[in-house]
């Protein structure tokens, strides 16, 4: 028998999002306890679904339980999703990188304040190029010319994916969340898997 | 970014800088004479110059006597400037300064045993001089330690500038370490024998100096530790995001092999698509016939309101503005007279009574912070007098360990009789 408190984490799970200490610390906390993993589980059975976290077990979600052919079907048409909005992504990570001229890349529970970004970024004319280039994928597909136009609607659009969190709609500041986490190993993954010669290629960019 | 920065530590670094060698500056005839005595009378500056010259590591107070010595960078930079050879230590390192303190300490028994009174005292003096030579060593490369460590290595600017910064530090640590393990007790107890003052010097402060030493710097080392993996995580991750979008962006036809279709499905992969558990009106359960008529009702009622404000001009609006302020200030009053019945309560009862308890006891709808800041308000506006009848006991504590906000949890009033 399922405890009715896991009733909105459940429905979370299923909703596809990502439950992580920044989105929700309190499911996330329950979610650390392997008795209330294992009832999850049992619980998600009947629907083919089991709960999954990353390699560091900084984020949790929902994953298939028997991969059919539909499942995999879907897992497919996902996976194509992913690496169609992976470029924007780690673009818009290292343009974050520059403009904030931090030593690293950011990591779930950084800030992001838009107002101190905007300024930095109208200051620079190589960051707004980049930021306009970014704005124009089809990921974030922003119509506007403006810098902070652009800014918005980049951030609105990570919001929608998961990976920032606005704790208050009507306050331009955000958090990272853990799904940054997740996207960074799926990025390492696809290395290892591809075996994408890293190392050489960026060398030789550099030397270009 | 990097850049200002850069310049502007670098300008805080000249400011500083020149102040402190003014300060030296200033009181050069002091500090000559300590340097060339040994010590600094405490009353031969004033107390601002003194705070000042300590707070700028330029001369220290070793024990609690009001003498003042000048610190062992200061004394280096002396004695390298007037080329004082004798005191002058290029590369010093342990084993040299415990020679040295052995051979004073030898020169000291020698004019003893031959009753030479004032080069034994300057033989002890100079023994001193060593021993805390030996162990400000230490002081200086923790202070300097720690310092790197809680600036995050700001001194440089990129990653891997920090990262060798690290690891140098570690080394020194190292090093460091094999120092102290040079200094042998035994050794100095047997040095010391029989002469109370060496004893004390020799053996009991410098142990328990060495022994705060050993623990910095293996704390300092930890620390150092944890912090270069946090540079080296960064390190990979920017590598790899920056090299991974410089491949897709050279590739953009690139696609990964078919992890779905795998045998063993990655599980980094395996993401479920959303279900959403929708829920609609259902009328097949008769005892819950009447929750639904009164949210149908319930409903009615809000398209009615709706209807009518979106009929509503700007005159209405006005008139309930007032009415909603008017109902504001009816809350006002009601919130007053509910802490003022508090208060009451308090004087009634004998055990120390507390708002929350008693918000909960008389199921009052007040939130709990407007409560707390009623009741304690409704404290402040009394007469001091009356104040004074009684006790209030705050329950408070700091939002977390790193924000230094108080919280006010609750609010304990009991009456003096």
């Amino acid at each position: 028998m399922i405890s009715p408190v896991y009733g909105p984490l459940i429905e979370k799970l299923l909703a596809g999002e990502f439950i992580c200490a920044i989105t929700d610390e309190a499911h996330f906390t329950k979610l650390q306890d392997e008795q209330t993993r294992d009832n999850i589980d049992a619980y998600l059975k009947p629907l083919n679904r089991r709960l999954a976290a990353n390699d560091e077990g900084s984020v949790y979600f929902l994953a298939y339980r028997d991969l059919d052919d539909d499942a995999r079907e879907c897992l497919k048409q996902q996976l194509s999703v992913v690496m169609g909005s992976m470029l924007p992504l780690l673009e818009w990570l290292t343009y974050i990188q520059e403009a904030m001229g931090s030593d690293g890349i950011l990591t779930a529970g950084d800030t992001l304040k838009l107002q101190e970004l905007t300024v930095k970024t109208e200051d620079n004319p190589s960051l707004r190029q980049r930021l306009q280039s970014l704005a124009n994928d089809r990921f974030f597909n922003s119509q506007s010319d403006a810098v902070d136009g652009q800014a918005k609607q980049v951030a609105k659009r990570l919001v929608e994916h998961g990976y920032l969190l606005q704790p208050h709609t009507n306050r331009l500041y955000f958090i990272v969340t853990g799904k940054i986490d997740y996207l960074l190993e799926l990025v390492r993954f696809i290395k290892d898997e591809e075996n994408i010669p890293l190392d050489e290629t960026t060398s030789q960019a550099e030397l270009l | 970014m990097a850049q200002t920065n850069d310049e502007q530590l670098l300008s805080n670094v000249f400011d500083v800088g020149v102040e402190r060698l003014k300060l030296i500056g200033n009181h050069a005839q002091v500090l000559m004479q300590g340097y060339l005595s040994g010590g600094i009378e405490a009353s031969a500056l004033s107390e601002q110059a003194l705070k000042k010259l300590i707070n700028a590591r330029v001369i220290y107070q070793p024990d609690d006597s009001h003498e003042l010595k000048l610190r062992h960078p200061v004394t280096q930079l002396i004695a390298a400037m007037v080329t004082d050879e004798s005191r002058r230590q290029v590369n010093a390192d342990i084993a040299d300064k415990l020679q040295s303190i052995r051979g004073f300490v030898q020169g000291f028994r020698e004019a003893q045993r031959s009753g030479d009174v004032i080069r034994a005292d300057n033989q002890l003096q100079r023994t001193e001089e060593a021993v805390y030579d030996l162990t400000s060593q230490f002081e200086e490369a923790i202070f300097s330690l720690w310092h790197r460590l809680n600036s995050n290595f700001g001194f440089v600017s990129n990653l891997s500038d920090k990262i060798r910064e690290n690891s140098r530090a570690q080394q020194q640590i190292r090093r460091l370490i094999e120092g102290l393990s040079l200094i042998d007790f035994d050794e100095l107890i047997e040095l010391a024998e029989g002469n109370p003052t060496l004893r004390k010097l020799l053996v009991t402060k410098l142990q328990a100096q060495i022994n705060g030493h050993h623990g910095s710097l293996l704390e300092v080392q930890k620390r150092l530790v944890e912090l270069m993996t946090r540079f080296r995580e960064q390190q990979e991750r920017s590598l790899l995001v920056t090299r991974m979008a410089g491949f897709l962006r050279e590739h953009p036809g690139f696609t990964v092999g078919d992890y779905a279709y795998r045998s063993r499905v990655p599980t980094l992969i395996n993401q479920a698509t959303a279900i959403i558990p929708a829920a609609a009106v259902a009328l097949d359960r008769r005892d819950q016939h009447t929750d639904i008529a009164s949210m149908v009702h319930g409903l009615y009622k809000e398209l009615a309101i709706r209807a009518k404000t979106n009929d509503a001009d700007s005159n209405t609006q006005a008139v309930d503005n007032r009415e909603q302020q008017q109902a504001v200030e009816a809350r006002q009053q009601q919130l007053k007279h509910d802490a003022m019945q508090y208060f009451i309560a308090v004087c009634d009862s004998e055990a120390p009574l507390s708002a929350l308890d008693y918000l909960y006891q008389q199921s009052l709808e007040w939130p709990a912070e407007a409560w707390l800041f009623q009741v304690i308000g409704e404290y402040n506006s009394l007469p001091r007098h009356e104040q004074k009848l009684f006790n209030i006991e705050r329950s408070e504590q700091p939002l977390s360990r790193y924000n230094q906000v108080i919280v006010i949890e609750d609010i304990t009033l009991s009456f003096n009789t």
